[in-house]
């Protein structure tokens, strides 16, 4: 019992964050992703001892969490495209021109398809490779990279073409 | 690698340690700009995906945990002990079942039964032990007395006449002995006056509160006992 809770507190300090923020970028709201993460631990302490390789805990963890969220779909049909700016603010702003940028950034990244943002966020969040992003989200590995590359093309078209009008969206 | 090839695996993975692009990267200066270009795009998706996490969500996360479990750990216990009773009041009703169900549905069945039983304990030629006060003493228990001695008394005692407290009585009979059994009315046995087998015969009378049934062998004149009973008994009630 106590090597459990030794486990599941390790686990919740080591992985809750990166949980978080995909919770936030699937779902665009922080109540409900602080409440997918809630729930995933939970179920998580429940299968512990199911959990073999500590290794994988970080995958096992995010595969939980997305069926908790596609749960929440089956219980209540909510709008998902519909994102609200106000919920993305960031309160803390330590540089403000940094955070200007990445505000704009996560604007653009919210409103990016679905598609794109999942292998994005695994990658840069999960820290996961191509191979383990296709196996979460039951894809061939082509696919995932094509995903990526397109993720990150956006992105970087958007930065290079919109420089002028953020200042004024932001400003 | 040409340049399409090149952009495109950068795109997917710009931390790609694979040895074609880090070949490419050193022969190639502006295939290395370009990558340093992907990046540093890439630190500002990572500083932009890496939103802020409420700081109370760790510790949240922990109790919320513990007070899961330990409400699981109460909701054990309780199963435990509502189980443990279950059990218990299984056992009880078995026991209580076993001991006080009726396996007899016609008085002069279980008479014979029982006396049959209990054959093997009793002789005619024993000693007759039982004084008339001790007798009456039990007899109170039916609101009824004797009178007189009705003969040699060689025991009487409560027993279980099929799951009703009842006295029996074991007096010395012409051959072997006679028993008298004192049951309460009751309505789960039907009586009929007369009854037999092979061995014994049987007769009942009745009064309001209790049946008098007496057993004895094929020799013995139970009209005459029974006579004897109606004379000496006395009812209170």
């Amino acid at each position: 019992m106590a090597t459990k809770q030794v486990r599941y507190e390790a686990l919740v300090k080591a992985l809750h964050s990166d949980l978080y923020r995909y919770a936030f970028w699937l779902t665009h709201d922080r109540q409900v992703s602080e409440d997918l993460v809630q729930e995933t631990f939970l179920r998580a302490w429940r299968a512990l001892d199911s959990l073999k390789d500590e290794k994988a805990a970080k995958s096992w963890l995010i595969t939980i969490l997305r069926r908790e969220n596609a749960r929440r779909f089956e219980r209540k049909r909510f709008e998902m495209s519909e994102y609200e700016e106000a919920t993305i603010q960031d309160v803390k702003s330590t540089n403000a021109e940094q955070e200007i940028e990445n505000q704009w950034l996560r604007d653009k990244i919210a409103k990016m398809p679905e598609e794109y943002r999942e292998p994005l966020v695994l990658q840069v969040i999960g820290g996961f490779s191509g191979e383990e992003i296709a196996t979460m989200l039951s894809l061939n590995k082509n696919t995932v990279m094509t995903r990526l590359f397109r993720a990150r093309n956006q992105l970087k078209d958007a930065l290079e073409d919109e420089p002028m009008t953020r200042g004024i969206q932001n400003g | 690698m040409d340049d399409l090839q090149f952009r495109r695996e950068i795109y997917a993975d710009p931390k790609s340690k694979s040895p074609d692009i880090q070949a490419a990267k050193n022969t190639d200066p502006a295939k290395l700009k370009f990558a340093q270009e992907v990046d540093e795009l890439d630190d500002k998706i990572s500083n932009a995906l890496n939103i802020p996490v409420p700081e109370d969500l760790c510790q949240t996360l922990i109790l919320r945990q513990s007070l899961a479990s330990h409400q699981q750990q109460k909701r054990k216990k309780y199963i435990r002990v509502a189980l443990a009773a279950s059990i218990t009041l299984a056992i009880g009703l078995t026991v209580n079942q076993l001991q006080f169900s009726h396996a007899y549905d016609s008085v002069g069945d279980y008479a014979i039964a029982h006396v049959n039983h209990e054959a093997k304990y009793f002789s005619n030629d024993a000693e007759a032990n039982v004084p008339l006060g001790a007798l009456n003493k039990k007899m109170a228990s039916f609101n009824g007395s004797f009178t007189d001695s009705m003969g040699d008394l060689l025991m009487a005692e409560f027993c279980r006449f099929d799951g009703i407290k009842s006295l029996h009585m074991v007096f010395r009979g012409k051959n072997s002995p006679v028993n008298v059994f004192v049951v309460p009315q009751s309505k789960h046995l039907s009586y009929k006056t007369v009854f037999d087998n092979h061995q014994y015969n049987g007769i009942v009378s009745s009064t309001n509160e209790s049946h008098i049934i007496v057993v004895g062998d094929k020799a013995e004149p139970l009209e005459q006992w029974q006579l004897k009973l109606q004379n000496q008994l006395r009812w209170s009630a």
